[in-house]
């Protein structure tokens, strides 16, 4: 049906649908494209005061010393670990917890515990780190207690080794909340009479879980999956910038801070867009396979094919 | 605002510098002056230095080594302030400004201390103060869109990532209007002593009018809680060394009862082990960078080993510097290092708001061998940029706005400039001007940042006491001072030197913290020599033969 719809018949179909795409398109073009112009800088040996134009042309000059400069290696390979612990730990809370939410009957309870679940959202991420920082560093309560009582204290602030699990914990706690928004919608879209239907044919909790919600929010997961890996070299700047000195470069140093610290803070600006190209085009490969795999396994993935 | 913390850090940066042309090998860089300039330029470049006596300080400045000076002292604000300016400075013009803030930008709309200064300067000055943690990162697309605005502010140690030797073309010349005794049209900017002049001199030019000049500038120094020495009986004038601090650490030490002996020790040691802030000189004459000298090593040993027995607040150790000062008050540290400014009477108030008894001091200077020394900053650390696009007339109307802005303490301009208006944004109480408020809102260091009379030490929050001490202390400290290598030379390093110093000090970070061995960080300075720290060397040695030390 649809392919036989002229293209101006589609126009006039969809354009409340697409009047209402404008403000994300306007925002995309203003923070996304214009800015990727910037990107002749990572052929350059750019200079402020000489701009685009006049600053010399470099050919693949950074990217041959990105590719021999051991910090950046180190740097990626803490980035893709992070992100492995964080998809592993992190990826599956916001579904477990808008399958508790959604089974809690009692609405005010429901909205209470939604809008505790929301709030640390809302927290920058030096609130998080300094209430973090409180709570478990070496002078909060936890060790306090612990040297109370005589014990050995526990050093989960500014532990190298742990480090990745506590990232992944911070942000369990600010955002795990706030990523069950889409997971409730899916789960509200799930059609109740086949849950009183597979009732009635006797099928239990888990087998209603096993076969009607986790099937109606397969779509979403594989979608959210998809972009979280094509997200996957960005595991946060602030949260890390904020604790290297608590754990030290080495295991803070993610693909984002090493363009901060070798590329702006340095003025060496074409460097730094030489290692956030590397990111670009690395993401771009990773969203482009994962989304081939979740066609291969019947899903819609990114677009329909 | 924190003026004398902004001192220190000024120091710190002043001697860190921008990038340029100078070592063989390095073309791809444009072939901008290396920004230095000789001895024998600078007295033709440098105005003349005409001091106002009007205001008699309570406790004269005292004459140390080496040329520094500390700050008088006045206990009360002159009864009757005098008039320095006669006239109204401007012309109705209207100039857009950039400054760093660091605190809480006050509200541009409806501000009686902005609309007070501004009416009295007879010209609009449209003022833009920005984040100074981040002004540095700031600055470069400002330049970068050539968005600059008429005057700015610009500290020594953002230079350093702008190829200021390059950047400064931008700028209006002052040669012209201020250099010699021309300076004396504006006396107000005569008053200001012409050492604090030398580091806005770029090229051969003078470029920078001063932003907090001062005679006794340094980094920072070690505080205690005197109340708590008190109490435990200890003699704060028989610490002397980094031995005699280790062995307060056990005493001071209540881990159980949340109270650590130290905060952060690193960022002042240079001074207690003697290591140059930058760049030095070895027994032998040869020029050799702080990494390479053996105190370092001594100092991150010393550093490490408190956080090893213990004696660290785990926060400190976990990077959270910004409650430094909280720990401090309320008695969770009792040793800590910190600018000469965070001693004033702000502190004294927000302290003996968590303990009555709140009393901070600082150490006489420590030492971890011999007599101590102290690296003095340059005269100013900060200066304000006009830009070159302004026309003559404009920058002579920003010139005697600028005169009126540098109105000496004790002047009526003086009380404008840094309180607005009586009984709307400040109030005198036992003498001395205090914030309504109101004016604790909307006032806010942002004209004082675009040029500045020389600082006097002052009673601030009514707590005389505090001024008193820190007097006596900075009048021992600066007999103990010495000029840094290359002191107040404005110094253009070649910019693809910029980001080697950067491993070096993460590893700094591990190996005081103990995450890492000695030996992590001389591996990290072999490397940082081979990657440019040799190559600057030669830089330096071509500076020295060419432009002499600034000593």
């Amino acid at each position: 049906m649809q392919g036989k719809l002229s293209w101006r018949a589609k126009l006039r179909r969809d354009r409340s649908l697409l009047l209402m795409t404008l403000p994300a398109l306007a925002l995309l073009i203003v923070f996304s494209y214009v800015p990727m112009f910037g990107i002749v800088t990572a052929f350059q040996s750019y200079d402020i005061y000489s701009g685009f134009s006049a600053s010399p042309f470099v050919g693949l000059a950074q990217f041959e010393r990105l590719m021999t400069d051991p910090v950046f290696w180190h740097a990626l390979e803490n980035t893709l670990v992070l992100s492995a612990v964080q998809l592993a730990l992190y990826f599956p809370v916001p579904i477990a917890l808008a399958l508790l939410l959604n089974s809690i009957l009692s609405s005010k309870i429901r909205s209470f515990v939604q809008a505790v679940v929301y709030l640390p959202h809302f927290f920058s991420w030096v609130l998080v780190i300094t209430i973090f920082q409180q709570m478990l560093g070496g002078a909060g309560p936890l060790n306090t207690a612990l040297r109370e009582h005589g014990w050995a204290t526990w050093d989960i602030m500014t532990n190298p080794e742990t480090f990745k699990y506590l990232v992944t914990g911070q942000a369990v706690w600010k955002e795990a909340g706030w990523g069950i928004i889409v997971f409730l919608a899916a789960l509200a879209a799930i059609d109740q009479n086949l849950y009183e239907a597979a009732a009635a044919d006797g099928a239990g909790k888990w087998r209603r879980l096993w076969h009607i919600t986790l099937p109606g929010m397969r779509g979403v997961i594989v979608l959210l999956l998809v972009l979280r890996l094509g997200n996957s070299l960005t595991v946060g700047f602030e949260q890390m910038l904020i604790q290297r000195q608590a754990v030290g470069r080495d295991a803070s140093e993610v693909l984002d801070t090493f363009t901060y610290f070798y590329g702006v803070v340095n003025n060496n600006f074409s460097y730094g867009a030489a290692a956030g190209l590397f990111k670009g085009v690395l993401s771009l490969i990773l969203i482009l396979i994962a989304n081939k795999v979740a066609h291969l396994f019947g899903e819609d993935g990114l677009y329909r094919k | 605002m924190d003026r004398r913390q902004l001192l220190s850090l000024a120091g710190l940066g002043a001697l860190s510098v921008a990038g340029g042309g100078l070592v063989a090998g390095c073309t791809s860089t444009p072939a901008a002056g290396p920004g230095t300039t000789s001895t024998s330029d600078l007295s033709k470049i440098l105005p003349s230095y005409v001091p106002n006596t009007a205001v008699k300080p309570d406790i004269a400045g005292v004459i140390g080594a080496n040329g520094a000076v500390s700050d008088p002292v006045f206990l009360s604000y002159p009864g009757s302030p005098v008039k320095t300016v006669s006239g109204v400075p401007g012309k109705g013009g209207s100039y857009t400004t950039m400054t760093p803030l660091w605190g809480a930008i006050p509200p541009s709309s409806g501000n009686a201390y902005y609309e007070a200064v501004n009416k009295e300067l007879g010209a609009t000055l449209k003022l833009q103060p920005a984040d100074g943690n981040n002004y540095g990162t700031a600055l470069p697309p400002i330049f970068a869109a050539d968005k600059l605005p008429d005057w700015i502010m610009i500290p020594g140690w953002n230079t350093t990532n702008l190829n200021f030797g390059q950047a400064v073309s931008k700028f209006t010349d002052l040669t012209p209007y201020l250099a010699g005794d021309k300076i004396k049209a504006y006396p107000n900017l005569a008053n200001i002593p012409g050492g604090a002049w030398q580091a806005g001199v770029w090229n051969g030019k003078l470029y920078g009018l001063p932003a907090y000049p001062g005679g006794a500038g340094i980094p920072g120094t070690y505080y205690f809680r005197r109340d708590m020495f008190d109490k435990l009986n200890i003699n704060p004038d028989n610490i002397k060394s980094p031995n005699d601090l280790d062995a307060l650490g056990k005493e001071l030490t209540s881990s159980s009862a949340g109270q650590w002996a130290f905060d952060s020790m690193w960022d002042y040691l240079f001074q207690v082990f003697k290591f140059p802030m930058k760049w030095g000189l070895d027994a032998g004459g040869k020029i050799v960078h702080k990494y390479e000298t053996e105190a370092i090593v001594e100092a991150l040993n010393w550093h490490a080993k408190l956080v090893a027995k213990g004696y660290m607040h785990p926060d400190a150790i976990a990077g959270q510097s910004q409650n430094a000062k909280q720990r401090f008050w309320s008695g969770k540290v009792l040793i800590c290092g910190d600018g000469p400014g965070a001693w004033n009477g702000d502190d004294a108030k927000s302290g003996t708001a968590a303990n009555p008894a709140y009393r901070r001091q600082a150490f006489k200077l420590l030492s971890a061998s011999g007599t101590p020394t102290v690296e003095l900053n340059p005269g100013a650390g900060m200066f304000g940029y006009l830009n070159g696009k302004l026309k003559e007339d404009q920058v002579k109307e920003c010139l005697s706005i600028a005169n009126y802005l540098a109105a000496p303490y004790g002047s009526a301009e003086w009380l404008t400039v840094n309180f607005g208006t009586a009984g709307v944004t400040y109030n005198m109480e036992n003498g001395n001007p205090v914030l309504t408020e109101r004016g604790g809102k909307e006032v806010a260091t942002t004209f004082q940042f675009l040029v500045t009379a020389p600082t006097p030490t002052t009673v601030g929050s009514g707590f005389t006491q505090v001024a008193k001490d820190f007097g006596a202390w900075q009048a021992d400290m600066v007999k103990y001072a010495v000029k840094p290598l290359f002191f107040a030379m404005n110094i253009t390093e070649p910019s693809q030197y910029s980001s080697i110093g950067q491993a070096v000090e993460d590893t700094i970070t591990d190996v005081r913290f103990g995450r890492k061995p000695v030996s992590a960080f001389t591996d990290a300075v072999k490397t940082w020599r081979s990657q440019g720290g040799d190559a600057l060397r030669t830089f330096y040695d071509d500076i020295r033969s060419k432009y002499g030390t600034g000593q």
